[in-house]
Parts: C-alpha cells; structure tokens; sequence
C-alpha cells in the first residue's frame, strides 16, 4: 500500500490587500511518499502561495490540510512550529543562513531546536549531511564567507538533518548557475529515491520541472496540470 | 525561564556580531546605574552631613517640664460646659519648673535597649558680662562625659580643653560667637548673672565651635553640678534630659513608650525641627526622581538598540520559525541579549558609580563643617540601582522581543 505524504482538499485563499483578490480556487491534490514533484505556473499563479500554505506557515485559508496523516488545519501556531521542526525541511531561494554561524553550526540548529539527540551525535549527522553535498572542507567557515553555491548547499543540509518527511524548496536553484543547478538537482534525485523523502520544489525552470517524477502546474489560482 | 543552550548561543551570536551597538547599549545601563548610584550617594551624603550637624546640638528626643497649656480657661472640667465662664487676664501664680528628680527618671531610661546615650542638662538663661558690653545667652549646666558622648561636644572645642570642665568649679567654655563679642580670650574673665540676679565670676577655659551660628553665638558650658549651686537648686534638678537613640529615624514608638512612664513632655527631634526632617525628605525624593529618569532615558536607549536588532535581523527571524522555532524561542533569544546588556552594564556601572562618588568625594567644599562634597556609601543602594537597572532592560528588551516573536515568516521570507 502506497502511503500518503501529503493531501490537500479544497483549498481556498483569498488575498484581502489591497482588494479582495481570489489567489487559491478548490485546489486538492494528494502526494505519495518518495516523489519528486514540481510546482510550476507563471508568476502570479499562485504556486509560491500554494507552497506556503503547505509548509504550514501560512493559516490563513480555507480547505483542509494534511501531511503524514495528521491533520494540520486550525492547529496553534506553537504546535505547527514544532511541527515543521520535526517533519518539514526547507530550502529557500535565498538561503538564509546565520551569517554569524558557521556551516556546521547552521546545519545542526534545528536538530538542536529538536532536541532528541545528544549535541555528538547532532554534529555527526551534520557533518555527515556536509559529506553527502560535498562541502565538508567548509564546515567551520562562518556561513557569509561561502559561496552562493557553497551556501545553497548549506542550506539542503540543514533541511536534512531531522530526516524530515518532506522538502519544500522556494526556487531552490533559482539563484544558481546551471553547474550548482543541476548538483542540487541531483541531490533531491537521490534524497527522492535511496531515502523516500518527498520533495515539494516551486520552480519556473522548466529544465528542473521536466526532469521530475511530477508536475503540478497552476494557473490564475487553478491546478491545471497534475 | 530556562533559556535553552540554542537559544542562549544565537542570542550571543548576536550581540557578539554587533560589537559596537552593544557596547554602546551596555554604556547606556553603566551610565544609568552609576549616575542612580551617584545621586543616591550624594543626596544621602548631603542629608547625613545636615543631620550630623543638627545633632551635634539636638538630641533625638528631648524630655522638658513644658509651660502648662492653655491657662485661658481656669474652670475647665470643674464647672458644667453650660456654665458661662468669664476670667479676666488669667494668670498661674504658681508651677513646677523643671525636672525635679531626674535620677529616677534617668534609671528608667537606662533600661530601654534602644537608647544609645542619655545626658542631663540644666539650661538657664542669662547674660554675659565684660565690662560695659552684655550680651544676652544660654549657660549650659552638663554632664561632661554623657554631654560629649551625645553630641560628641569635645571635637568642636578649638582652644582649651573639653575635660577641663570637670576639674574648675569656675571653668567655663564659651561659644566662638559669644567670646568674639564679649572680646574674651582664653584664661579671662567673664561675669554670668541669672534673671534672679544672681551674679558669678568665670573663668573661659575653652572655646567652642560648632559652626551653627545659633549655637556659637549664645551658648557656653559649664559644669551640671555648678550650674545647680549657681540657681540654688537641689541635686537631682535638670530642665532638659537628652536621649540619643540608635537610629534616629525610629523615635516616635519610643517617644510614646517613655511618654507613658513619665508626666513630662517628650519631644522627638520631628517635632521640634520638622523643616530638617522635610529637607531630608525633599532632597531624597529629588535623588529618586532624577535617578530613575536617567534609568528610564537608559531603558529607551536598549529599547532603541534592540529594535534595530530586531529589524536587521528579520530575516533570520523568519527562518528560525521557518525551521521550527516559536515565538517563545524568539522571545528568549532577544530578551538574553538584553537581559545580558542589563547584567554586564549593571555591574560596570557599580564599579563606575562607586569611582564617580569617590571622585565627588574628593572635591573640595570648605563651607560650614565640610571640608569637601559629601557622599555616604550605602550597599543598599548600589543592590537598588543593579535591580532597577535590570528591570528597566527587561522591560526596554521585552517590547521588541515580542514584536520579533510576532514576525509572520512568509511575509518576509516571500518579500
């Protein structure tokens, strides 16, 4: 039996600033465990909105949400925070790490935050994630002195080092050239396949999306596509 | 509130990252600290130095046989309140002056554990003579060694010698005031003649300068027992007995507890000399007021820096909850960083206001007794400017570290 990672059912979402403006239009869907899946649509469509509620940052909307069988909907900021801890990594366009930290020390906060493994073995795990992207001889750089590329890795680890069931990525390569591009391609590929994490990534390049297990394509607030 | 390792270690990423701001709010709590200790210091100081001055005349409290009050009404409690009661130019033909027998009032006293001292006077008015000039003033009968003990008389003398009172029936010590117009100097005489008309020939043994102008200028010392034989009276007699009481603010519920032993007026040092006591009280609400001021002006600085922090740092902000962590986590992180500001500022600013009082005590201000500013160190109130200066930063840290926790992530991560 194929399990679930995620479903969404009939969600709604309606801009109010600076007029009411429908953004979201009766969008379900349901994700297995282990897909490769892109979000994609023109700017505007709605794709990056869609996303944030998914990561469940975002509460404001209509339509039940659910990831890994649990049902997300009306649940109290605090207990999504402990949530997206456990169960969400995410990567960002813009990678967002402590600049005054260095990559290990970013890569092990939210294992830290988590708190279900002695600080050792949290640094383990850390550098073992650095070895995976291959960035290792980085570790104990202060996060602003890497590079872009050096730095987007960085982040992939981070997002890894709870083992969370999904990974959601904001144009993850979309600040990066096509070498860096196509390496963090390869690694969800791989985190996709040997570990059965469900990657979530909104992208406009239409290369990325081609090459995944699935896309879902959204316009004027509407899945077109899935 | 347990502040977690992670938290505990981005706040200080923090602060450590921001060297400048941080130095510049911690300068901020050492200023208001130091200047709350500052005042303190100096405003009690002030006060300490008024009130040893008034009391090296003034005891804490006094016991005297007061004139009879209200003698207008002669038939009051005798006659029923209807009867009309006329007397014309009412006048007491007869009352006791003084304390007659003060030994068993002075044994009372001895056993009250509050009381730190207590001496016998016999204050009588009369003029001074030396040839042709006459200047009207207080001799005053004491007890040498209780008198001192008290009022600590004997460093004031500046010439001739305080314990010579005891060996010279004739001896005498005259204020600097009263001897400079009499035009007497040490070793001339003096001649003291009483409202009776009783007149006696003096010795000046000494002269006394308290630097209270009303004391200088009217008062000279001779012995109790002297003063007993000069107005014929018996040996246990005194008008005035003096009390000293280990901390003079604490004299009414003593007040009252002697009053009920004894039928004569009982007066704390409060009643008598109520501006001394306003003075005291104006200068230290003064000391607060502005103290806390600087503390609050301190307090608006960290909220300023900290804002700023909160602002720069936003982005991070919206990522830590991104990654999980939860308006209770970014309370913390904001609120240890100025918590830390308030700790290490605080204790720079105690070793600086103990330095800035030092040097203030050491600036010289030759007027009256004083020879330079006056500054009292009291522990009490460097524990009250390091606990007001905590809560002014926690309070100063709390505003942004709650508008931090409030952050909504998408909206600044989406841009």
């Amino acid at each position: 039996m194929e399990q679930l990672a995620l479903s969404v059912k009939e969600l709604n979402k309606y801009f109010h600033e600076p007029q009411t403006f429908h953004v979201l239009k009766d969008i379900s869907f349901e994700i297995k465990k282990g897909e490769f899946l892109a979000l994609t649509g023109k700017s505007g469509s709605g794709k990056s909105t869609l996303l944030y509620i998914l990561s469940t940052m975002d509460t404001a909307y209509g339509g039940t949400l659910t990831i890994n069988g649990s049902k997300l909907t009306g649940k109290a900021q605090n207990e999504l925070a402990a949530f997206r801890n456990e169960h969400i990594g995410f990567v960002f366009q813009f990678h967002y790490l402590l600049p005054e930290f260095s990559a290990l020390d970013n890569v092990m906060l939210p294992a830290l935050k988590l708190g279900k493994k002695p600080v050792g073995e949290i640094r383990e795990k850390a550098m073992e994630n650095l070895k995976l992207l291959e960035i290792e001889n980085q570790a104990m750089k202060p996060a602003n002195k890497l590079s872009g590329g050096q730095q987007q890795r960085v982040a992939i680890a981070r997002a890894l080092i709870n083992e969370p069931a999904i990974i959601m990525g904001d144009e993850p390569t979309g600040n990066l050239d096509s070498k860096n591009t196509r390496i963090v391609f390869d690694i969800f590929r791989e985190l996709a396949q040997e570990r059965g994490q469900t990657i979530i990534a909104v992208t406009h390049d239409d290369d990325f999306a081609s090459n995944c297990d699935r896309i879902l394509e959204l316009m004027d607030g509407k899945l077109i596509h899935q | 509130m347990i502040v977690s390792k992670t938290n505990y270690k981005i706040a200080n990423a923090h602060l450590t990252s921001r060297i400048k701001q941080t130095l510049v709010a911690i300068l901020s709590v050492t200023f208001g600290i130091s200047m709350y200790i500052f005042m303190n210091s100096f405003m009690t100081g002030v006060n300490d130095t008024q009130t040893g001055l008034a009391f090296s005349t003034l005891a804490h409290i006094r016991i005297y046989n007061d004139i009879p009050k209200d003698n207008t009404n002669l038939f009051k409690n005798k006659v029923a309140d209807e009867t009309l009661v006329k007397v014309r130019n009412p006048k007491i033909i007869q009352y006791t002056e003084g304390i007659k027998n003060s030994e068993k009032i002075l044994n009372m006293l001895d056993t009250i554990p509050n009381i730190s001292g207590i001496t016998p006077q016999l204050n009588i008015n009369v003029f001074f003579r030396n040839g042709a000039t006459k200047v009207n003033g207080m001799l005053s009968g004491i007890d040498v060694v209780h008198e001192d003990q008290l009022f600590g008389t004997a460093q004031y003398v500046i010439e001739g010698n305080w314990m010579d009172l005891d060996q010279r029936s004739d001896g005498i010590l005259l204020g600097s005031g009263l001897a400079k117009k009499l035009s007497l100097r040490l070793n001339d005489n003096v001649i003291v003649t009483t409202e009776e008309g009783i007149t006696k020939n003096y010795k000046v043994i000494g002269i006394v300068e308290t630097t209270l102008a009303s004391v200088d200028n009217t008062k000279a010392y001779i012995r109790i027992g002297f003063a007993r034989q000069l107005i014929s009276k018996n040996m246990g007699y005194v008008t005035d007995i003096q009390i000293n009481v280990k901390d003079y603010n604490n004299t009414t519920a003593l007040s009252e507890q002697i009053r009920q032993m004894t039928p004569y007026k009982v007066e704390p040092w409060q009643e008598a000399n109520g501006q001394l006591e306003a003075a005291n009280k104006l200068r230290n609400i003064i000391a607060i007021a502005v103290s806390l001021t600087i503390l609050i002006v301190a307090g608006f600085g960290i909220y300023n820096i900290m804002n700023m922090t909160v602002n720069e740092k936003i982005r991070e902000i919206a990522i830590l909850k991104a990654m999980g962590f939860d308006g209770k986590d970014i309370i913390q992180i904001f609120l240890t960083q100025s918590i830390i500001i308030g700790i290490l500022g605080g204790i720079v600013g105690i070793v600086f206001g103990y330095l800035v009082s030092m040097v203030v005590n050491h600036i010289p201000f030759k007027i009256a007794s004083l020879e330079t500013l006056p500054i009292t160190y009291r522990s009490h109130d460097y524990v009250m400017a390091f606990v007001f200066g905590l809560i002014t930063t926690f309070i100063a840290g709390y505003l942004p570290a709650k508008k931090a926790s409030q952050v909504d992530p998408v909206e600044i991560i989406r841009g």
